[in-house]
């Protein structure tokens, strides 16, 4: 049996899992309200906290500790990949590393083409186009141009999730994808696919404990660092 | 032992410190990438504390002989200083401190430097007034007991060793400035230029912003060819208005407590006219080796030891602040 405590922290939402495989899975989130900041730093360990005693296990039954790296919020993903790492460091589990959204596409249940958008400010989103939860296009940042391109050119009809397809609907839907409700979960990042995508083998990096080698898929350089390479 | 992370801006810092204020290990991985940009850029810092930061832990831990199970206690600067490099350290100690469920200490990055005079084989016994002046911070603090300190005076903008690094770029020198600004100063007149030393400013605030525009407008008045000729000269003045500041509200600050002892910190006290003028106070000075001086995590372990520490699951919600409050 597996154990894998997952967590993402790439959009405003801070999500966390427990899946153990032929078990029942526990997944808890914190979805800021309008114009509260994201609880990443103040929520991500109290939830991780619960998680666990919600299974009813310590981190030391841990298998296997999986984080999403991204791309999405800069801060947010370095406060997901540094309480990971620290995470993995201190009780000696390995960490691996999920991409945001691959795991969001594999929340979509879908079984065409999906693209998987999160907003990345500035106008532009980050994200890739999968079938059968593979990257055919990106992932990086595009503008919403870019985004009906390929949702143009994709074979069969395409569905288009997360907080990125909410901001560019219309773009999206003039394209021809298809965009769920509002509301809807899929357009949510769900840890419980970070659990899995890692028990599947589906991270990007795996490293010992600690996690060095888990760093975050930022997609986008620091604007000083633009600016002056300009 | 106590592990200690600090984080706030971008000197990637973990230490080991023992009860007793003996430093273990202290391990300081300065990014030096900022030099390009000619000031630290929050985001590129941010992004090298979370490369560096678990492999400085364990550097620490290993220059120490010990690992992470001798940790009876982690602590970690909360703030102030730069969100997103703050937060980078200090879930890193939440999540270290989590993992073991060990106690955690937050210690203000302030307090720390304070408590960098608590650490041995020197420490300096309270009260002492301390000033702390370094390129984010410009301080008077009165030290009565380990545990805290009451904020007698700080800049209203610009901090020292700011001055130290805009009057440098002025001049030419590069970033960071004040060491290079200090060597030219050697061969200067410290009196041939009168700069201000904003004495308007009452109490024990400073305030050094309009000392930049005076060396901005000396540049202006001198000409190209006449500022180069002085260049030596105008370092040498412009370092003695720096020091004169700073020194004139420590020495008020020390008259009006009444305390015979004083402690400086921050990066501006490896100045060496900041230290040879100090002892001409008539007070005792201490001051911290220069690697205690600037930011480190051993003087966040000192002040660990002195305030009240967290028990699991207590600390798991805290968060980083970006400025302080100190009741002044
Ligand atoms: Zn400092």
């Amino acid at each position: 049996m597996t154990v894998v405590l997952g967590f993402d922290t790439a959009t405003a939402a801070t999500a966390v899992a427990v899946v153990r495989s032929g078990s029942q899975t526990i997944e808890l989130r914190h979805e800021p309200a309008a114009g509260e900041r994201p609880g990443h730093a103040t929520r991500l360990l109290g939830l991780v906290d619960e998680v666990l005693r919600a299974a009813a296990i310590e981190l030391e039954a841990v298998d296997q500790i999986a984080v999403g790296v991204g791309p999405g919020s800069f801060t947010g993903l370095r406060i997901g990949i540094a309480t990971a790492r620290a995470l993995a460091q201190g009780s000696g589990r390995p960490l691996s590393g999920v991409s945001s959204l691959l795991a969001l596409a594999a929340g979509a249940a879908h079984d065409g083409p999906v693209m998987a958008v999160i907003d990345a400010r500035r106008g532009e989103a980050f994200a890739a186009l999968y079938e059968r939860l593979t990257a055919r296009v990106g992932p990086r940042a595009m503008r919403p141009e870019e985004l009906a391109e390929h949702v143009s050119g994709a074979p069969g009809p395409l569905l288009a999730v997360g907080d990125g397809a909410l901001r560019f609907r219309a773009e999206l839907e003039a394209a021809g994808a298809r965009v769920p409700a509002e509301n809807d979960p899929s357009h949510g990042i769900s840890a419980r696919q970070i659990c899995r995508l890692a028990a599947e083998g589906r991270a990007a990096v795996t490293g010992p404990a600690g996690g060095g080698g888990v760093t975050p898929d930022y997609q986008r350089r620091p604007d000083a660092e633009i600016a002056r390479n300009r | 032992m106590i592990l200690a992370l600090e984080t706030s801006c971008d000197d990637t810092c973990a230490a080991v410190v023992d009860a007793t204020g003996a430093i273990l290990a202290n391990v300081i991985s300065s990014q030096g990438i900022h030099d390009r940009y000619g000031g630290v850029v929050p985001e590129i810092a941010s992004r090298h504390h979370l490369e560096l930061i678990n492999a400085v832990v364990d550097d620490a831990l290993r220059r120490a002989g010990s690992t992470l199970a001798d940790v009876r206690l982690v602590a970690v600067t909360r703030g102030p200083g730069l969100i997103g490099a703050l937060l980078v350290g200090l879930q890193t100690a939440k999540g270290l401190a989590a993992a073991r469920r060990l106690p955690l200490a937050p210690v203000d990055h302030l307090h720390g430097h304070v408590a960098a005079n608590f650490l041995a084989p020197a420490a300096v016994e309270p009260p002492f007034v301390c000033l702390i002046a370094s390129g984010g911070h410009t301080l008077l603090a009165l030290v009565r007991e380990p545990g805290g300190f009451e904020l007698l005076g700080q800049t209203l903008d610009d901090a020292a060793g700011e001055a130290f690094d805009k009057g440098a770029r002025l001049l030419g020198l590069p970033y960071p400035g004040g060491p290079a600004l200090e060597r030219l100063a050697r061969d200067g007149d410290p009196e041939a230029f009168d700069f201000p030393r904003a004495s308007r400013v009452s109490g024990l605030d400073f305030s050094f912003a309009g000392l930049k525009t005076a060396l901005l407008y000396k540049l202006d008045d001198l000409g190209e060819a006449e500022s180069r000729r002085l260049r030596t000269d105008l370092a040498a003045s412009y370092q003695r208005a720096i020091v004169d500041a700073l020194l004139a509200r420590a020495e008020r600050a020390l008259g009006q407590s009444g305390i015979d002892r004083l402690a400086l910190g921050g990066g501006v006290a490896a100045n060496g006219e900041l230290r040879a003028r100090a002892r001409g106070l008539g007070a005792v000075v201490a001051v911290p080796p220069a690697e205690l001086c600037t930011d480190n995590a051993a003087m966040i372990g000192s002040a660990a030891r002195f305030v009240s520490a967290q028990p699991y699951p207590d600390y798991l919600g805290l968060d980083a602040y970006a400025s302080g409050d100190y009741g002044s």
